[in-house]
């Protein structure tokens, strides 16, 4: 491919990404006319994604390296090699409430792409194969947690505009064990070595080090947040919290201390709520866990409902929960098989989806017992084919806790698979039913 | 379509797909053999032979229904894994004397997860399959195999030396090698076997005594070579998917009049169309090269997807194949990529492709019949 022809490929790749930065700073906007504390600390979020997607941007005009990679594969190496990255995944995962989603899964429905593959990752090929992902120096792609992974990352690798850019994905050993880790830190060992070898970019372990040591102090306080979320009633809602907490820690700002910085302001405000017993809304009535991503297609749609019309309160998601133990930084090997444990058994989603059932299951059992849940809701989303081959096990689970069970069966980012009406329908039978709120 | 052929030992291999339990199993069980089964064809049987039992491939067959699978998993769930685990629930896989799976796919490695909570098999493993095919995931493999070695010895009391081994990875090439022989006499002009048949052929293979099936393939070949042939056909067809063992699917597009020549099948081609290397010193280093590298691959395995499109289109080449058809069972991720990629592959090439989605028990014939003459008016036969 010629130079002009690599200006364009850029060029076209940034269009979308840019309206996306664009949408971000659209929603920045509607943040500063809210003073509240809670909103402030939405905005230094948002913020901190714009600033990513400008760096992204620069980095593609000026030709600079940048990279695609995922938060389960070890962003601590990504930022201690100081490499810019973004996810291919990225517009399902964060800007799935840009207004143009539906019409993008529409044409990745006209592209061929089967309608029973997850959406977030039929739209992440759509959105290469129609040469709207900003072409990266090297990818990192992901082999779990589920099949759907897999299968887009071998479509990128088929893609023309995009087969001469390098990949590697890490294997994903299955049971969790001294062997697993040791072979997952050897395939991130690799993976960094990948790095150097197409990005110019050094490994420094030192660095790795400050990063990790950095890192460990974010997920300190992301559990101490989340044990703020223990309180009834709960100091924050769906709308913040966990989610933020996972995109500073493994997306945006991995060992750095601006992200440690948010996450104690975090820390300090939920503590605040709880010594004044302020609740995420006046009157909280049901505390609900939420076992998967949130539905970010039209999240406005129906979580502030949950909360309106039934005082119910997600106290728990998936990505919220805090599994995570320190990464011992005494040397090279310590670190790498911190890394592996981390990235590979205690990352959200990949942690339950990955390996054997029994994640969802103690999971559960987990959420259930410290944070006070009156139900499981299982969103059931269409592409999570490993979860919905597991609700036998939820279920038994949950009747053994005694904690009602329910599995919606939606699409997280295509609101017309289930709608929100038909989704709030479900939901107010089932808390009907079970006496709750 | 069917072969006319005067000893009817091809009913022998029907028999042995539209039922679970064939005679020849029954008998072995009657006189103490010991049957395992396998959930996925990267499962190396060889060991299991080598143990002196018989691996038997996991399927669906004869299930009329999910009910009980359908309290374990979820609509969204594949329809091979609700009706062989519904099959697991009702008992009706009691005479197997243990199971043993890949981490294959998303629906599959969860059957593993409802059966020990709820099925009283007496042993039970699950292989860590890598997705990658490099030296480090051979590495990978060979200590997954030889764990599961010990482990069966272990279980069973019983000692699988290497000179064991090696007997059982001959007698496994051995019958590759007999069914290659058997796709090599569909090259020509006249087929002797039909698609449908070659798949019951197949099947039978990963569910009966291997040496008996051995000797029966002999005859079965030597038979088909004084056969006249299947001269009248409109088209030659290759057919791509996944875990398809119903011959009777194949028997419905062969019945429009499209012979299907060929395959890159669970139970077909990829079972068989290369060796496990008789010329290494370790048999467990051998086998695991043979699943991780060397064998064609399904697409589950990252980084193989050149070489799995070149197979087909080998096979296109060498068979003569007018067109090909990629089915694959509604919820698979896997064969949806790979249906997309490969149709993009072979429309680059101008070879005529048609994707079908279907369930594991076969319905909606009549829809499958109509799909098929289309594609068959569309190539112009």
């Amino acid at each position: 491919m010629d130079k002009r022809d690599t200006s364009e490929m850029v060029q076209k790749g940034l269009v979308r990404y840019r309206q996306e930065r664009d949408w971000f700073n659209f929603l920045n906007g509607l943040l500063a006319q809210d003073p509240s504390e809670e909103s402030q600390l939405s905005k230094s979020i948002t913020e901190i994604t714009v600033d990513r997607y400008d760096q992204i941007i620069r980095c593609a005009e000026e030709g600079k390296p940048f990279i695609a990679g995922y938060f389960c594969a070890a962003p601590e190496i990504y930022a201690a090699m100081d490499l810019p990255w973004y996810m291919i995944m990225q517009t399902p995962f964060l800007a799935a409430s840009a207004p143009y989603l539906l019409e993008d899964i529409d044409a990745c429905e006209r592209m061929g792409l089967g309608t029973d593959w997850c959406t977030a990752c039929r739209l992440s090929l759509y959105y290469i194969e129609a040469g709207l992902s900003p072409p990266p120096t090297a990818v990192i792609g992901l082999l779990h947690p589920c099949d759907a992974a897999t299968v887009l990352h071998q479509a990128v690798v088929r893609n023309k505009l995009w087969r001469d850019i390098p990949m590697f994905c890490t294997d994903p050993p299955y049971f969790e064990d001294e062997r697993g880790i040791g072979y997952f830190a050897n395939e991130l060992r690799r993976m960094a070595a990948f790095l150097e070898e197409h990005t110019g970019h050094k490994l420094d372990i030192d660095r790795l080090r400050e990063v990790c040591q950095e890192s460990n102090k974010q997920y300190e306080l992301w559990i101490e947040y989340s044990q703020l979320r223990r309180a009834v009633p709960c100091p924050h809602g769906w709308g913040i919290g966990g989610g933020q907490c996972f995109a500073i820690t493994q997306v945006f700002e991995t060992g750095n201390p601006r992200g440690t910085q948010w996450l104690r302001e975090l820390v300090a405000n939920a503590e605040k709520r709880v010594r004044e017993k302020r609740g995420s809304i006046p009157k909280e009535r049901i505390r609900y866990f939420w076992f998967d991503l949130l539905p970010f297609g039209w999240v406005f749609e129906f979580l502030p409902w949950l909360e309106t019309e039934w005082g119910a309160v997600m106290v728990m998601e998936m990505f919220g929960y805090t599994p995570y133990s320190p990464i011992d930084t005494r040397n090279e090997d310590t670190m790498f098989k911190g890394l592996a444990k981390r990235n590979l058994y205690e990352s959200p989603m990949v942690r339950q989806a990955r390996g054997i059932a029994d994640y969802f299951a103690t999971d559960i059992a987990r959420v259930v017992k410290d944070y006070k849940i009156d139900c499981v809701i299982w969103p059931g989303h269409m592409g999570h084919k490993d979860g919905a081959a597991s609700i036998g096990i939820m279920k038994e689970v949950c009747q053994q806790l005694k904690v009602p069970y329910i599995h919606i069966g939606l699409d997280l980012f295509d609101k017309r698979y289930t709608t929100p009406d038909e989704c709030k329908d479900k939901v107010s039978k089932f808390f009907s039913t079970m006496g709750l709120g | 379509m069917v072969t006319e052929i005067g000893s009817g030992i091809l009913r022998k291999f029907t028999e042995a797909t539209e039922t679970l339990v064939n005679t020849e199993l029954r008998d072995w069980r009657a006189q103490g053999g010991k049957v395992v089964g396998c959930y996925c064809s990267y499962v190396p049987e060889e060991v299991i032979t080598a143990a002196g039992f018989v691996p038997f491939r996991m399927r669906g067959t004869g299930s009329t229904g999910t009910d009980l699978a359908d309290t374990c998993m979820g609509s969204i769930n594949c329809s091979f894994a609700r009706h062989s685990l519904d099959m697991g629930l009702s008992g009706r896989y009691g005479f197997l004397d243990g199971v043993v799976w890949t981490t294959s796919c998303d629906h599959v490695r969860r059957i593993y997860d409802h059966w020990r909570r709820k099925i009283d098999t007496p042993y039970l493993r699950l292989l860590s399959l890598p997705k990658k095919t490099t030296e480090p995931q051979v590495e990978w493999y060979r200590e997954e195999i030889a764990m599961f070695k010990e482990t069966l010895e272990k279980h069973f009391g019983v000692e699988i030396t290497d000179e064991r081994l090696w007997k059982a990875i001959r007698l496994h090439n051995e019958i590759r090698g007999l069914q290659r022989q058997l796709y090599e006499l569909r090259r020509g002009k006249s087929p002797p076997i039909t698609g449908a048949e070659t798949l019951a052929v197949m099947v039978a293979g990963t569910a009966m005594p291997r040496e008996y099936y051995g000797q029966l393939l002999r005859e079965l070949l030597q038979e088909l070579s004084l056969s006249d042939g299947h001269p009248d056909y409109r088209a030659r067809l290759m057919l791509v998917g996944g875990i398809l063992d119903d011959p009777a699917y194949i028997g419905v597009i062969e019945e429009q009049g499209g012979l299907v020549v060929t395959d890159s099948l669970c139970f077909g081609s990829r079972l068989m169309w290369t060796d496990v290397d008789e010329g290494v010193s370790d048999p467990v280093m051998a086998l695991a090269r043979y699943y991780i590298a060397d064998r064609p691959h399904c697409p589950r395995m990252f980084g193989e997807q050149q070489r799995r499109s070149a197979f087909v289109r080998n096979m296109i080449r060498e068979f003569q194949v007018d067109g090909v058809i990629a089915e694959r069972l509604v919820f698979c991720d896997y064969w949806t990529g790979e249906q997309f990629m490969l149709g993009e592959d072979l429309k680059e090439e101008g070879i005529p492709y048609l994707k079908l989605d279907r369930e594991y028990v076969q319905s909606g014939v009549g829809q499958l019949r109509t799909r098929v003459q289309a594609f068959l008016e569309t190539m112009g036969r």
